[in-house]
């Protein structure tokens, strides 16, 4: 009753979820290489070819551009999820001040670009505070921009949870803190992990505009580089490549989390 | 009474949920990871691959094949020929905008005049600074005229006309810091803010080896820094550090002490564009006699001069 | 069992949904029946300690219920409480769903706790559901989980709000069958519902509320065949309209 033909044409798959790992690796390397044709062809159509020479000369600078961006992105990881969590929890306080006050800053940062953040915190706000360091100061600014985000993951996770499921923790005879340590909290990681997954992915992309304020991570590397060799595109193409090694593979592991919590279906 | 067979047995009723609990649905998910895995795999080799493979070819350099589209707008068959012209909107009075957005400044007439003369239609193009080189080695401008240095290195990449202006660089110090020439910024424990790519980042880069250098992307930035004390010195030339320092007295002061021999600015064009090359070099040299330089002094640095001349440096297009 | 209520009153935002209700018997099989909105799922969520009433009391069995958050835990851990749908815990299998709250709430041992919950899931032929969440178990056998659950702990009395109602008509029957087997057993239970046939055979007593109010109350079977309130008879009649 079901597929009785297998299709022949290698393009074609079975359907939704059925195609096997090496049609699926096949077209898509030849999707990819079409892209890169594309680029190719333009490239040729300039007349301009791709000179990579620099790469070795530079490896050491492009090393710890990079390095240092992995480290601001795991610091900033870190540092926005707890206060992000704050900022959750502090949403739903009964102490009003508190209430009010980390809605506004979820609206304020949410509501404003991280450029215009970066250069108002690091120039105002961290000089009137002796907060010289430019990584540190790099590092606490995108935390506070990206903890906004994940307040609002938290808090809508928390939101979607049934209200039928505290109804059943009540009726089984679990107390209040019961209910949130066994019933609400692993719910909640369910839904956020994969989310959150996709905000340090975001981190990792956004620690490049921290080079506005000369933090020497890969993207301001990069400038740097082609400023005194004048090749834009041999180094933003590489930059690109170097964030795909990144983003990448924090991709893969979100959908990892997906799958495995998802059980709602 | 055994009742999972009455639970189990509905043909043609079968709903989404029994659907789900198909024992394949667990080793589909498999394969369809092992698919993602794959994939991603795939990407990162062949961009990989790109990477190695441009490195291993490129052996010509950039520029070869340039010259084939050097002069696709400047030759144009029509009546009046388009000039198209890069520059970064971001340097007053040499390149600027009017309050209603209009390009404007020392440069921008320049160039207009030159295009009057020589039966051009003038198009600005308003091009970061990172990317003014670029949009003329791949044709999308024709020339840049943006206050920008000629160095051997840029001529590496493109051609520049001879010179028709001439600038010194200075040095804007934060007020309190005790920096009277530029051997004090070269010291240990210093910090120096400049314009990446300038050539205040090339001088930094190259001879102020024993301080800190900060490249930042915009001039703002950089007077930000020096008068918070960020940065001890920022490096620029004189008539920015003049003007900056005049907006910011309280927090900076300006050393003017030269450190370097006098750049020379010039108009760059598309390697091997010698056609429009001869043109320019033609109007900068008939500028410095019949009133043109005078002019544009006139309309927008007539305060600048006389500053200048009470500081005793010399004018910009003084190019003797 | 003996329940007894004295003039129950309970309101949501100033719309009064239980208007005095009395009460005062032992239970052992009861079925409350009624137009929709009548308040029977209200009043089995305060017999559950699940709402607070307005005003009046409730007693079981003598005791005054106490409707405060200290005490209201150890009163429903001697319940059992089953939802209309969405009552298991969506993130445990069939088998952690009934053994998690006998290890938190009844403090059995953990390895005890399983194979009770693995045993009752057999006895009611959810031996190879065991391991499943309820997103991947149909209807009926969500909610022959939560019926195993909520009698796992050996509750004093089963509440039961509507758990045929969300259902596909085909896997209406093994619920009301596994109440039924239950019942055989010597559970008592309290149960909402809309299958007349299930209250008129497999239930002892009915009650009959409609807008807040207890209007008829006595033995299933005099009740359906001589309702003596005309309200009765006219929910009886639309009924029986499309058998």
């Amino acid at each position: 009753m079901t597929t009785a033909k297998r299709h022949s044409n290698p393009f074609v798959g079975d359907g939704a979820g059925h195609t096997s790992p090496l049609k699926a690796a096949i077209n898509y390397l030849l999707v990819c290489l079409l892209v890169i044709a594309l680029f190719w062809v333009s490239l040729a159509m300039l007349g301009y070819t791709f000179d990579f020479s620099f790469v070795s000369q530079y490896r050491m600078r492009i090393a710890q551009g990079f390095l240092l961006t992995i480290e601001i992105s795991a610091a900033s990881l870190v540092a926005s999820l707890a206060l992000g969590t704050l900022v959750a929890a502090g949403r739903g306080s009964r102490i009003l001040p508190l209430r009010y006050l980390c809605d506004l800053y979820v609206k304020l940062i949410r509501g404003t670009p991280l450029i215009m953040q970066i250069y108002l915190f690091f120039y105002i706000i961290g000089t009137a505070w002796g907060i010289t360091d430019r990584v540190v100061a790099g590092i606490l600014i995108l935390s506070t921009f990206e903890a906004a985000y994940i307040a609002e993951i938290i808090r809508g996770s928390l939101l979607s949870i049934d209200e039928t499921q505290r109804d059943a923790a009540r009726a089984v005879g679990l107390t209040h803190a019961q209910t949130v340590r066994l019933v609400i909290l692993p719910q909640m990681v369910a839904r956020t992990l994969p989310a959150l997954t996709g905000q340090f992915a975001s981190i990792i992309k956004d620690s490049s505009l921290l080079s506005i304020i000369a933090v020497i991570e890969i993207t301001q590397t990069m400038r740097e580089i082609s400023a005194s060799n004048f090749k834009l595109f041999e180094c933003y193409f590489l930059l690109g490549v170097l964030y795909l090694a990144l983003t990448l593979p924090v991709a893969a592991i979100g959908r990892h989390f997906e799958r495995r919590f998802d059980y709602a279906h | 009474m055994c009742h999972h067979n009455l639970a189990d047995a509905c043909d043609g009723k079968r709903t989404k949920e029994e659907d789900m609990t198909n024992s394949n649905s667990r080793s589909r998910t498999v394969r369809r990871a092992r698919g993602h895995v794959a994939s991603t795999l795939f990407v990162l080799l062949a961009l990989a691959s790109l990477v190695c493979a441009s490195a291993l070819t490129a052996c010509a350099g950039s520029s070869s094949d340039s010259s084939s589209s050097a002069s696709k707008s400047a030759s144009g068959s029509s009546s009046k020929k388009t000039l198209v012209v890069a520059m970064e909107l971001a340097y007053p009075p040499f390149e600027t905008k009017t309050d209603s957005g209009e390009p404007d400044g020392v440069s921008v007439q320049f160039i207009k005049d030159f295009g009057e003369a020589y039966g051009y239609d003038v198009v600005i193009q308003n091009t970061a600074w990172d990317g003014l080189i670029p949009s003329l080695v791949t044709g999308q401008a024709d020339c840049v005229i943006s206050s920008m240095t000629i160095t051997d290195e840029r001529a590496q990449t493109v051609d520049f006309s001879e010179p028709y202006a001439v600038a010194q660089l200075a040095i804007l110090a934060n007020a309190n810091s005790n920096i009277s020439s530029i051997d004090d910024l070269n010291q240990p424990g210093k910090t120096v803010a400049v314009k990446t790519g300038s050539t205040g980042d090339t001088y930094a880069t190259n001879n102020l080896t024993n301080a800190t250098i900060v490249r930042l992307a915009d001039e703002s930035a950089c007077v930000t820094e020096v008068s918070q004390g960020k940065a001890d010195g920022f490096l620029y030339d004189q008539l920015t550090i003049y003007r900056e320092q005049k907006s910011n007295s309280g927090t900076t002061k300006a050393v003017y002490i030269a450190f370097q021999d006098p750049e020379k600015w010039g108009i760059a064009v598309q390697k091997g564009n010698t056609e429009l090359l001869g043109q320019l070099n033609e109007f900068i040299e008939t500028s410095k006699t019949d009133g043109e330089y005078d002019k544009l002094t006139d309309k927008y640095l007539s305060e600048e001069k006389a500053a200048f001349d009470e500081l005793g440096f010399k004018w910009f297009f003084d190019l003797s | 069992m003996r329940i007894e209520l004295a003039d129950l009153c309970k309101k949501f935002d100033g719309t009064s949904v239980l208007k005095g209700l009395d009460f005062d018997d032992d239970v052992t099989t009861l079925a409350i029946i009624g137009p929709s909105g009548g308040g029977k799922s209200t009043l089995l969520r305060i017999l559950g300690g699940l709402t607070a009433p307005t005003s009046g009391t409730v007693r079981v069995d003598g005791e005054t219920v106490s409707y405060d958050e200290a005490t209201l835990p150890a009163y429903r851990a001697k319940l059992g409480f089953v939802f209309q749908q969405g009552g298991l815990f969506q993130h445990l299998s069939a088998v952690e769903n009934i053994a998690m709250p006998l290890r938190e709430v009844h403090g059995v041992e953990a390895s005890a706790a399983e194979q009770t919950a693995r045993e009752l899931l057999d006895r009611f032929g959810l031996a190879e559901d065991a391991e499943k969440r309820p997103a991947q178990l149909s209807g009926g056998q969500q909610q022959r989980v939560a019926i195993a659950r909520a009698v796992a702990g050996r509750p004093r009395l089963l509440l039961l709000d509507e758990p045929t109602s969300a259902l596909d008509p085909a896997y209406t029957n093994d619920v009301l069958d596994m109440i039924d087997d239950l019942r055989e057993d010597g559970m008592r239970f309290v149960i909402v519902t809309h299958e007349m046939g299930f209250a008129r055979n497999a239930c002892e007593k009915c009650a009959f509320l409609s807008q807040g109010r207890l209007l008829e109350y006595g033995e299933s079977s005099k009740l359906f065949a001589h309702p003596s309130t005309p309200e009765l008879r006219a929910f009886l009649d639309k009924l029986l309209e499309w058998r």
